[in-house]
């Protein structure tokens, strides 16, 4: 299951793309394509034990 | 690779590093992720004097991509609109499964070259992407069978004696890229890639690959030191401080006119291949 903080936007203040794109809404920000895997736990990777956005959220 | 090459005028290998997979055009807007964007960012690159291509596949997000249909669209893209430059591909991925690592070997045509990744990065603050010496073996064996050459990823010092323990598995001459930044790579400084230069047998080519600030000033050291250069978005996001880079095509001209005036000329694809025996 994707991250609860993960959403997926065309743009900010900063940046307006094509298509959307991933965006935490822990740290407000786009995310590196790297990161967005993490976020969707696509692969082997899961957002619980490999985001620390998540994790400081969740403290 | 030496000082004697350089001052022999040898001529310098220029891969041109145009997508990657860690970030994107949240980090720089001229960044390409399309097959489209990243054959037009690799025509003008080989214009501008790389004669190698390091390619990475996307999804239509920007988001990466292993499967080798993707990495196909990508090459198909590159072909179709590039004179004669030489496709590596990565093999690289943190987090993905080693069942995926291979895709990107298995295109039609294969590339020419491919990169391997030759131990442990760590990524983020809470993941490390393995490449254990298993898998390193196991694409190592899928590259050979296709008539592929490895670029061994020399990510620090520890990666280089790796890479010295398979040397007689490698075809002449081995290729080793020396990696230079934060984290899991070699500190960058020069002292640093004096060291690891000094640790490479006779008869090995190697490439410089420093991240952000370091790709000029290193790059620019491994022309003096007889070595190859590998530049772009993919590593440098920037062209010089607060100045976001205008193409891939940039730096490589920039690297191109470093190594003219420094009396190496640069590499035509068809003499890469002849250096690296392709």
């Amino acid at each position: 299951m994707p991250c609860p903080y993960l959403d997926y936007r065309r743009d900010d203040a900063d940046h307006e793309f094509d298509t959307e794109r991933a965006y935490c809404t822990a740290v407000e920000s786009f995310v590196q394509p790297m990161r967005a895997d993490i976020c969707n736990d696509r692969y082997d990777l899961d957002h619980e034990a490999h985001c620390e956005f998540f994790r400081e959220a969740e403290r | 690779m030496t000082y004697a090459d350089y001052r022999d005028g040898k001529p310098v290998i220029i891969t041109a590093a145009l997508t990657g997979g860690v970030h994107g055009k949240e980090a720089n807007p001229n960044l390409p992720e399309t097959p489209a964007e990243i054959g037009e960012a690799a025509a003008a690159a080989e214009a501008a004097g790389a004669s190698i291509v390091h390619l990475h596949a996307r999804r239509a997000n920007g988001e990466r991509a292993f499967a080798t249909d993707r990495f196909q669209a990508v090459a198909d893209a590159v072909r179709a609109r590039t004179e004669d430059v030489i496709l590596q591909h990565s093999t690289g991925g943190t987090g993905a499964p080693d069942a995926l690592r291979a895709e990107p070997l298995r295109t039609d045509p294969a590339p020419e070259m491919a990169s391997l990744d030759m131990g442990p990065l760590n990524r983020y603050q809470h993941l490390t992407s393995e490449n254990t010496r298993g898998l390193v073996a196991d694409l190592h064996a899928e590259m050979q069978e296709r008539g592929i050459k490895p670029e061994l990823e020399v990510f620090n010092g520890g990666h280089l004696n790796e890479s010295l323990a398979i040397l007689d598995d490698l075809d002449e001459p081995p290729y080793l890229n020396l990696v230079f930044g934060g984290g899991t790579t070699t500190i960058p400084h020069p002292r640093n890639l004096l060291t690891l230069v000094e640790n490479l047998p006779d008869g090995v080519e190697f490439n410089v690959l420093a991240f952000g600030p370091h790709q000029l000033p290193l790059t620019t050291m491994g022309i003096l030191l007889g070595g190859h250069a590998r530049v772009g978005l993919e590593d440098n996001l920037y062209y010089r401080k607060g100045e976001l880079a205008e193409s891939n095509a940039q730096l490589v001209a920039r690297t191109a006119s470093v190594a003219e005036i420094l009396g190496r000329p640069v590499a035509t694809p068809a003499e890469a291949r002849e250096i690296l025996r392709l």
